[in-house]
């Protein structure tokens, strides 16, 4: 591989463009980790077994590509140039698919088919995808993650290329940033561009080093944006940190991802091997002056190693405890010394701000951020659109879009066209949302007013069928194994919480229980040691605040109103429906079921464990639970 | 300074005081747990909590970490404040009901029964309520980590590896001293010492000192003897050129600071001592090595002490990495740092006066800072060759063979090569102290000084003015500290590390409380009590003993403790002139307003003169005081006295050198 230099790149570029004309239909198999889990990997190989049969090799190419985030989809094939898209392939499709990519034509029976029935064949034309506004995903079923030059026949690098060329300085590079507005994608949402002002301004001052970390330690159930993004285009991450190593005049950045992302660890390892190679990482980048290199530092999963401090913690080798902020940490960062710590996310961003320029950026999303990064939140954000909704998947939309529009124009409103009760948004410790809310302009400041907040982006769609009370608990369990139990609110504030939502949930709930539940959430917010603890309750709080006639139900009538709280339901079948056709019977765990043959069948509840297997079974509807 | 308001109460602080501390100034008691005086804070049980307002927002901190910086307004009892404490201490109540600690203080925020039932209640009165307290003394203070907290959330506990005490694990019993709650008991003393709890207890007075102080003191935890470099070049001690000179402007290239901040890179203890937690030996990692049979190797340097770093710059050598790189190879040559950089440096004035020449030295130029040679004459003594085969022998018989063979002024060699009875002096510049003169001159094992430092009680401190002062030191040091070998035991712990009322104290430079704690590691261990006098006795025995095994060897008479003229005064010109207006004020002093008038010869002798009669005072006084004779033969009765009169042949061999 020949090194690139600032004298050879742009030429080099050229090159690769063309080697991808040469070929302009090409099938992009998506190889993210859903589409693979759906066997993306044996419809690839059917494809290419194909095309040598065919012997097409020379006119249609099957590419490997990051992910196209239509998950609900997967595997998904996406047919170039016309971008036609195909959902759900099986191998058995690939004769097919070739067939009619060679002769330009479409397949019609792969695909996709909105509610109403109605064919969309191209990928940009489908709801899902059509509404959003793809910048950090800008490359998604477009790029293959594997290959540097494909990434920068795409425009990879070019942004850190005229940088260096141009001989930009810190300050100046630092100044776009800021004035983009971009704020970090993490969940703080503080300025990236203040941030690396405060590292460098330090870094100067105590004549230190200064390093740049990205977090790619995405912990939250349901969130997997930065997974994605590393999967489909580890280029732009790299780039990103190499725009900010130079602006803060670092030599040294890590990149900490948890070891439970191997096909981005995988990914990112390869493209970070192809960058050295390059001449695009280590001594004298592109032959200029500016050395920089990435280390990959393998986390464990702990989902507190998020937290920076944490996260710092255990980068040096120490139990990953935070410690008090109260002494920033991009002065006092890794190996205490100034660090710029931003998300996957928030470094994927930075070459586009970098190539399309700061008001670009800023004229997207909410606020004027023209003065002060702080009055609104510019760009836009990648979500994962998880839950009870009808498409599942990441979408990227500017900032300010309402909840309504993200769940239904985008998502396609909830599935199986049932009641929306609340959207949860912010990963564990974000919050509840109700429907009176989907009105809300999705940005950082009005999600935390409303008592959620952004986090890394979760959003996950809850319809009528969803027990707040149970949903509170769900998270407050999972933080509380997640809570490291360095500081008392956290440790002993969430097994409080946990056993208060145990006994609420299992009927034996006391009256004082909810006051109980606010003194413990107050005094997880002001007396928690890290970001974890102090957001812990807000699952808690955010339902109380929002449904707490659902808590009601549970303590004063002993009832669960969404009919999931087990100890509080039972299980009954309707006489006048059952036709006694016996398929609840079989698979029934403990045989409480009995009846004879054609004739309306019981429960027997003393046997009855409320596993809701027989509703599931029950073609008649037949089965009640109240 | 910074303004803050307390509770109202105004007062200013400096920049980065504590909230807790600056509450204390204001006479505000804040409550804590796992806050102590003897620790970093850690800022986990959040009982200190307090509402701080800044900017017109308020918000709730730990005041036990959170540092001032700007103007502030803090509550400590302000309903949020309180709130939060109260619901931490009524969720500790909940889970360790029993725990009087826990309590005591939520009693004191009015709660004596818990709201709600803890799923993980434990009656236990001495239950862990996991402050943390005993892990940060270990890893922090002690420096040992064998504590650490393992599990995570509600399943975490304090533990050891593997649930194991481990072979690092001393029993100090720093954890049990600061355990709020009784929860960590010592149960073992593998050693089966006399009374183990005293030697604790003991131990935790120097354990505290060297956590609060050591960072104010001598840095010892963070630089070790290094430290003594920048202190011994301000007062013009620091060796340069072969001990002409005390202090160099080039100095600053390898003070501590340098090796502490660029080569030290772990901050661990080397293992010298198990559980010794003043852990002043450090070491250099990753070290690449540029010259010998282990060039290009990356390696681990022990130090460097302070003696290597002076021996260096005796030489006229300040670079920190060449002084590392022969640190390495003394050490794996086996050769003493002192004893090779001193015959180095003699070495290089000899090549600079002309009595060496590249010829004699197989064609190295051996100037001062000639580094790259003296680094090859170090290897060249490892593998006895060369010039390494005449410089490995010694200054002693180095000064013998260049009378002999290259006809140089044996006086001029006996002046300038630094050893007392054969071994190198080590790295002090000893000619403004009479006291340290003696110190060397006298030391039975020769010129060495761990029999006793005298130098900066009798120089910087002015302890002990008198000869009768400065025999008693060189009486009572010694014995001193002959005492810490005949134990085993390290002496820096006794007045590298000093207690915070030790100026107080009628003999400071005794350091009369760690005596004490020493007197109590002694009856600990052994079960017999004794006094700090009782120790010196126990030396003295021993220390004479030594004098007259030296004398049955032919040497331990007044003529074996002469020392080199260069250690007592200027020996040339060059060097009067250097410190010209010190020695003129002292030759004003002692021979009045003559003195203006004469040469630099005339006064360098008459300077000489005095000097040299003012050691052989000191000699006497110190003999005197000893119970030897002006020989510097114990006298029969000191034997008597001492109980050692009965060793066969002892008393015939004292009276045979005139003892009486």
């Amino acid at each position: 591989m020949p090194k690139l230099d600032l004298n050879n790149f742009k030429q080099e570029a050229q090159k690769f463009r063309s080697n991808l004309d040469a070929i302009p239909s090409s099938l992009m198999v998506c190889h993210c980790t859903t589409c693979l889990a759906a066997g993306a990997q044996k419809v690839h190989q059917a494809l290419e077994l194909e095309l040598e049969k065919r012997n097409l090799q020379n006119k249609v190419r099957v590419k490997t590509t990051g992910v196209t985030a239509f998950c609900a989809m997967g595997p998904v094939v996406i047919a170039q140039p016309s971008g036609t898209f195909y959902g759900r392939t099986r191998p058995q499709d690939a004769p097919e698919l070739i067939e009619h990519v060679a002769e330009g034509k479409e397949l019609e029976r792969l695909l996709f088919k909105d509610k109403d029935g109605k064919t969309i064949a191209r990928q940009e034309d489908i709801p899902f995808v059509a509404k959003q506004k793809p910048v950090v995903l800008r490359n998604r079923s477009v790029l293959d993650p594997t290959d540097i030059n494909d990434a920068i026949a795409h425009g990879a690098y070019e942004a850190i290329f005229n940088l260096l060329k141009k001989e930009t300085d810190g300050e100046a590079i630092i100044d776009i940033i800021h004035r983009s507005g971009i704020r970090g994608r993490g969940g703080g949402g503080f300025p990236a561009g203040l941030k690396w002002k405060s590292a460098r301004k330090a870094a100067k001052e105590r004549l230190e080093p200064v390093f740049v970390v990205c977090n790619a330690d995405e912990g939250d159930p349901g969130a997997y944006m930065d997974r994605s993004i590393v999967e489909a285009d580890p280029h732009s991450l790299i780039e990103g940190m190499m725009i900010g190593a130079l602006a803060v005049g670092a030599t040294e950045g890590f990149v900490y991802i948890r070891r439970e992302y191997p096909l981005a660890l995988e990914r990112l390892s390869n493209a970070l091997d192809q960058a050295r190679k390059k001449g695009l990482l280590g001594k004298s980048i592109l032959g200029s002056d500016f050395s920089f290199d990435i280390k990959i530092h393998r986390g464990a999963g702990a989902f507190v190693c998020g937290e920076s401090t944490a996260l710092f913690a255990s980068m040096e080798g120490k139990a990953g405890e935070p410690r008090a902020k109260y002494v920033h940490s991009v002065e006092f960062g890794f190996r205490d010394k100034p660090t710029v710590l931003n998300n996957v996310e928030t470094w994927a961003n930075i070459a586009q701000i970098i190539n399309n320029g700061p008001e670009w950026f800023a004229s997207m999303g909410t606020g004027d951020v023209s003065k002060s990064p702080w009055s609104g939140s510019s760009g836009t954000k990648v979500f994962s659109l998880v839950g009870n909704v009808e498409y599942t998947g990441l979408v990227e939309v500017p900032m300010g879009m309402t909840l309504r529009q993200i769940v239904f124009d985008v998502g396609g409103g909830v599935e199986g066209g049932r009641k929306l009760k609340a959207v949860q948004t912010g990963g564990p410790s974000g919050g509840c949302l109700p429907e009176s809310k989907l009105d809300l302009h999705v940005d950082f400041d009005t999600l935390q007013e409303a008592g959620s907040m952004m986090g890394s982006g979760g959003l996950i769609v809850m319809d009528e069928r969803t027990c707040m009370v149970d949903v509170a608990k769900y998270f407050v369990d999972f933080l509380m194994g997640e809570s490291c139990g360095k500081c008392t609110p956290c440790r002993e504030g969430l097994s409080c919480l946990h056993e208060i939502l145990h006994r609420i949930t299992e009927g034996k709930g006391k009256p004082d229980d909810l006051v109980l539940l606010e003194d413990l959430g107050a005094m997880l917010k002001d007396g928690a040691l890290c970001g974890l603890g102090q957001t812990a309750a807000n699952p808690v709080l955010s339902t109380l605040r929002y449904f707490r006639d659902e808590y009601d139900a549970h303590i004063e009538q002993g009832r669960c109103p969404a009919g999931v709280c087990k100890a509080l339901i039972k299980y009954t079948i309707e006489p006048d429906k059952c036709t006694g056709c016996r398929l609840c019977v079989k698979p029934c765990p403990t045989d409480c079921i009995s009846g004879e043959k054609d004739k309306p069948h019981t429960i027997d509840h003393g046997k009855c464990i409320q596993c809701g297997t027989c509703m599931d079974a029950c073609p008649e509807d037949a089965i009640r639970v109240e | 300074m910074i303004k803050v308001t307390i509770d109202d109460k105004r007062l200013e602080v400096e920049p980065g005081t504590t909230i807790m501390a600056a509450a204390e100034k204001a006479g505000i008691f804040i409550p804590r747990l796992c806050s102590h005086e003897l620790l970093e804070p850690y800022g986990a049980c959040r009982v200190c909590s307090v509402e701080i307002e800044q900017n017109g927002r308020t918000k709730v901190v730990t005041s036990c970490n959170y540092p001032i910086r700007s103007e502030l307004t803090v509550r400590t009892n302000s309903e949020r404040a309180t709130k939060t404490r109260s619901m931490v201490l009524e969720m500790m109540l909940a889970r360790w009901p029993k725990v009087k600690v826990v309590k005591d203080m939520a009693a004191h925020e009015g709660i004596t029964q818990a709201r709600f039932s803890h799923p993980l209640v434990d009656n236990n009165e001495n239950a862990c309520i996991l402050c943390g307290r005993c892990v940060n003394i270990c890893r922090n203070g002690v420096r040992q980590n064998v504590l650490s907290f393992e599990g995570r959330g509600s399943s975490r506990q304090v533990s050891m590896p593997y649930q194991q005490v481990p072979a690092e694990c001393v029993g100090c019993g720093a954890c049990e001293w600061i355990c709020p709650t009784g929860a960590i008991k010592m149960i073992d003393d593998p050693n089966g010492s006399a009374d183990w709890d005293r030697i604790r207890r003991a131990g935790m007075v120097v354990t505290r000192e060297l956590i609060l102080f050591d960072d104010d003191q001598c840095q010892m935890r963070r630089k070790g003897t290094s430290n003594l470099v920048d202190v011994m070049n301000d007062y013009d001690l620091l060796p340069v050129h072969n001990y002409r000179f005390g202090s160099h402007p080039d100095a600053k290239f390898v003070q501590s600071e340098v090796f502490a901040s660029k080569f030290v890179t772990n901050g661990l203890p080397d293992g010298c001592a198990l559980g010794c937690d003043m852990a002043c030996a450090h070491a250099a990692d990753d070290f690449e090595l540029q010259t010998g049979p282990d060039k290009g190797k990356r390696v681990i340097v022990d130090g460097p002490e302070y003696e290597t770093v002076g021996g260096s710059t005796n030489m006229g050598i300040f670079d920190p990495r060449w002084i590392l790189e022969m640190n390495y190879y003394c050490d794996n040559y086996g050769i003493d740092t002192i004893s090779f950089c001193t015959l180095m440096a003699f070495v290089m004035e000899c090549y600079e006066n002309g009595i060496l020449d590249k010829e004699k030295t197989g064609g190295l130029e051996l100037n001062f800072g000639a580094k790259d040679a003296a680094m090859e004459v170090l290897h060249q003594m490892a593998r006895g060759e060369g010039f390494g085969l005449v410089a490995g022998q010694g200054i002693r018989r180095m000064k013998k063979k260049f009378a002999e063979e290259y006809g140089a002024d044996p006086k001029f060699l006996q002046d300038i090569g630094m050893e007392a009875k054969g071994l190198e002096y080590s790295e002090y510049v000893t000619k403004e102290s009479l006291a340290q003169q003696g110190g060397y001159g006298i030391a039975l094992k020769g010129a060495q000084h761990d029999e006793a430092w005298l130098i900066f009680m009798d120089m910087v401190n002015k302890q002990i003015p008198s000869f009768e002062d400065k025999a008693e030191a060189l009486h009572y040091f010694p014995m001193w500290r002959t005492w810490f070998g005949l134990n085993g035991l390290c002496k820096l712990p006794w007045n590298d590390i000093e207690p915070e009322d030790n100026a107080q104290e009628k003999e400071p430079h005794k350091v009369p409380k760690h005596t004490q704690a020493y007197c109590d590691f002694f009856a600990g261990v052994t079960g017999r009590e004794v006094s700090a006098d009782d120790l010196i006795t126990m030396s003295e025995r021993v220390y004479n003993f030594q004098r007259i095994f030296n004398l049955k060897m032919g040497f331990g008479t007044r003529e074996h403790d002469a020392i080199p003229y260069r250690s007592v005064g200027p020996v040339t010109e060059e060097e009067y002139l250097s410190r010209q207006d010190r020695y003129d004020e002292q030759l004003k002093e002692l021979e009045g307003d003559s003195v203006a008038g004469m040469s630099t010869a005339e006064k360098l002798q008459m300077l000489r003169k005095h000097r040299e009669d003012r050691y052989a005072k000191l000699l006497d006084a110190v003999y005197l005081r000893r119970g030897w004779t002006s020989n510097g033969i114990p006298r029969i009765e000191t034997a008597k006295k001492l109980g050692i009169d009965k060793v066969d042949g002892l008393v015939e061999l004292l009276k045979e050198h005139g003892a009486h």
